[in-house]
């Protein structure tokens, strides 16, 4: 038995249903993210394991033991929330030991171990400081060997770095990582920002409308998005509906047939001649060239290039395809090779385009 | 020119006027208190601590002085147990019902005293709870009367700090019920406390008309001393006047210090996007 199972939740509020039918097994020391857009239940469910709401139905098991109905301050369950919520009346200190104090612990130990988790947490100088004192990445950090500090059997983040600037997010998020991985400590991280599930977890379980949509490592849930959903909210992803023209082959044809593309057998599925599909076909697969100068690719499509966005490392183009708009993303260094509203080529491999079908939504591949 | 002078005199002129209008009958009464005699002249006839002697040696003084600091202690203290947990309890975990209590919480505005002591006297009179004409049924009716006085600055702390998730918090790092409310919502909402007790103080120590009215003579109380000199002597009315003025306005002091204090205490906390905040406002001056 996994060490948290959790088991058919549900949970309603006012009849509009947060959480529906989840399900979902975490071994020990494994790091899990909650991923989805907000009202999606996964800070509902997060609040289910920390004991601060209660199931409808369905049933949380941890390390062998049932706590559905276990109150919150007996569960030993770490949390950490957006806001902080370090409390203003206690220096970083004593916001650390606070759970040592309450658990009765000595006061020698509990010396210690608050001096070593502000070791830990990079903040050994700041021990006197209250929260006012702090910038949030601080605070946030004082929040999170606070609740390091009673070492808890699960460690819970409710959006932990959603309030802080981009620069400490990245930072701060690494700095969790690194943490969790030496404590070798059972995790689980509630987050909107996919880019963070991505980079974090080893399993990332992505909600929609409060059920869960896929459940998957990162590169799954990234290379192998299993609904329409997960491939369009997870990174940026091109579109194209057409028909099955061909299943030996693998055509794929535009609905007015201005455009064929060549797809992976794998890919096929279920999905029968004739039926209307989606092929997705992310940015960065996307090889562009002025015309007649690729090769070695099965699909080419000619599109006008609209505009051109620098990201950093890697810039965007925006093109026009059929009055359709695709985003296809190339090395900023290259990005004087193409000149706005002159025609390009972009060319793709089979194993590039997924296909979903339109008409089984959510199309669930075997 | 002329008439821009009198536009930029105006507001002083108004002022001016609101001050001498309130500060009038205060300084009249300090005054009065150290004045020989003052009714016969413009400028008092001379100036004497006679009537400040008068009231400390009289025999009811320190009585009326300290039943009403008893009532007022109790008064404080009995509505700080009652309001700060129900306040806290509702805000917790009845939202729904703030508006319920926020209603309820001005409805003493709109009984006149009278009408709530008379109500008192009828339903108490009788048993099983012949509280009435005791001095603990006043201390009850005081916690009613006074319930906004204690009531706002409470929920304005208490949504000063996010009350919810210090809770879950503390909950979450095994407190329990009892040791979150001691060691971190009370603390942290202190200077609601302190100021709302120190309204309630104030107003109880120099409240009359409830007083008289339900317990009357039994239980005499500062205010009724001092009506009681207005009707033999004004001269040691006044003396009694500054006493519970002076009361009242180191209460009030009190009160401003504890609220600057609690201002500066609750200005810091909640998420800030400090950088995000420069470079915006970077880019708004550009």
């Amino acid at each position: 038995m996994s060490y948290l199972v959790l088991t058919h939740l549900n949970k309603t509020y006012d009849g509009t249903t947060a959480v529906n039918d989840f399900s979902l097994q975490v071994e020990k020391g494994e790091f899990i993210s909650l991923l989805g857009p907000s009202g999606c239940g996964k800070t509902t469910t997060l609040r289910m394991v920390a004991g601060f709401e209660t199931p409808d139905s369905g049933s949380i098991h941890l390390d062998g033991e049932e706590i559905t109905s276990i109150p919150p301050n007996h569960r030993g369950m770490g949390m950490v929330f957006q806001s902080y919520a370090l409390f203003p009346n206690m220096t970083a200190w004593n916001n650390v030991a606070f759970g040592l104090r309450v658990a009765k612990i000595p006061t020698a130990k509990i010396n210690n171990r608050v001096n070593e988790l502000l070791d830990l947490v990079d903040l050994s100088d700041d021990g006197h400081k209250y929260a006012r004192e702090m910038s949030g990445g601080q605070q946030q950090r004082v929040a999170l060997a606070r609740a390091l500090a009673i070492e808890p059997r699960v460690l819970l983040l409710d959006e932990p770095l959603s309030a802080l600037d981009a620069v400490v997010r990245v930072s701060l998020r690494h700095e969790i990582r690194r943490i969790q991985s030496a404590l070798g400590i059972t995790t689980i991280y509630v987050t909107h920002d996919q880019e963070e599930a991505l980079s974090i977890s080893d399993r990332v379980v992505v909600m929609r409308q409060a059920v869960i949509e896929q459940i998957g490592t990162p590169e799954e849930i990234y290379i192998q998005p299993q609904t329409r959903f997960v491939a369009t909210f997870v990174g940026t992803i091109n579109q194209f509906s057409g028909i099955m023209k061909d299943k030996q082959k693998g055509l794929v044809t535009g609905i007015n047939g201005d455009w064929e593309l060549s797809i992976a057998q794998i890919s096929q599925g279920k999905i029968p001649e004739g039926a209307p599909i989606t092929v997705f076909v992310r940015p960065e697969e996307i090889h562009v060239s002025k015309i007649d100068k690729s090769a070695d690719y099965a699909n080419s499509l000619q599109a006008v290039l609209k505009t051109i966005t620098l990201l950093g490392p890697v810039t965007r183009l925006n093109l026009d395809f059929y009055g359709q708009s695709i985003i296809a993303d190339i090395k900023t260094v290259d990005r004087h090779r193409f000149i706005l509203n002159k025609p390009v080529e972009l060319s793709f491999s089979r194993e590039a385009c997924r296909i979903m079908s339109d008409d089984d939504f959510p199309h669930d591949d075997d | 020119m002329a008439t821009i002078r009198k536009k930029k005199s105006l507001p002083g002129l108004l002022i001016g006027g609101f001050l001498f209008y309130m500060l009038l009958p205060i300084v009249a009464t300090y005054i009065f208190s150290i004045a020989t005699r003052w009714d016969r002249s413009i400028l008092p006839e001379g100036l004497t601590l006679e009537w400040y002697k008068v009231a400390f040696a009289d025999r009811w003084f320190l009585i009326v002085f300290k039943n009403s600091l008893v009532l007022s202690f109790s008064t404080v203290i009995a509505s700080i147990v009652i309001i700060v947990p129900t306040a806290y309890w509702v805000h917790l975990r009845v939202p729904k019902a703030r508006a319920l209590l926020d209603l309820l919480s001005i409805l003493p505005f709109a009984i006149p005293g009278v009408v709530l002591s008379l109500g008192l006297i009828r339903l108490y009179a009788k048993p099983p709870l012949m509280l009435a004409r005791t001095p603990t049924m006043l201390v009850a009716a005081y916690v009613i009367f006074t319930m906004p006085f204690m009531y706002r600055p409470v929920v304005n702390s208490l949504k000063a700090v996010n009350i919810k998730v210090l809770t879950e918090a503390a909950q979450s790092l095994g407190s329990s019920w009892l040791r979150t409310m001691g060691q971190v919502i009370l603390p942290n909402i202190m200077p609601g406390i302190i100021s709302g007790g120190l309204l309630v103080f104030a107003t109880i120590f120099g409240e009359f008309t409830i007083a008289t009215f339900l317990v009357g003579a039994r239980y005499k109380t500062f205010p009724m001393q001092l009506v009681y000199y207005t009707r033999r002597d004004g001269r040691i009315a006044s003396a009694y006047s500054v006493i519970s003025f002076t009361i009242a306005w180191v209460s009030s002091l009190i009160i401003l210090w504890v609220a600057a204090w609690g201002a500066k205490r609750t200005t810091s906390g909640g998420p800030k996007k400090e950088k995000e905040l420069k470079i915006n406002s970077a880019g708004d001056q550009s």
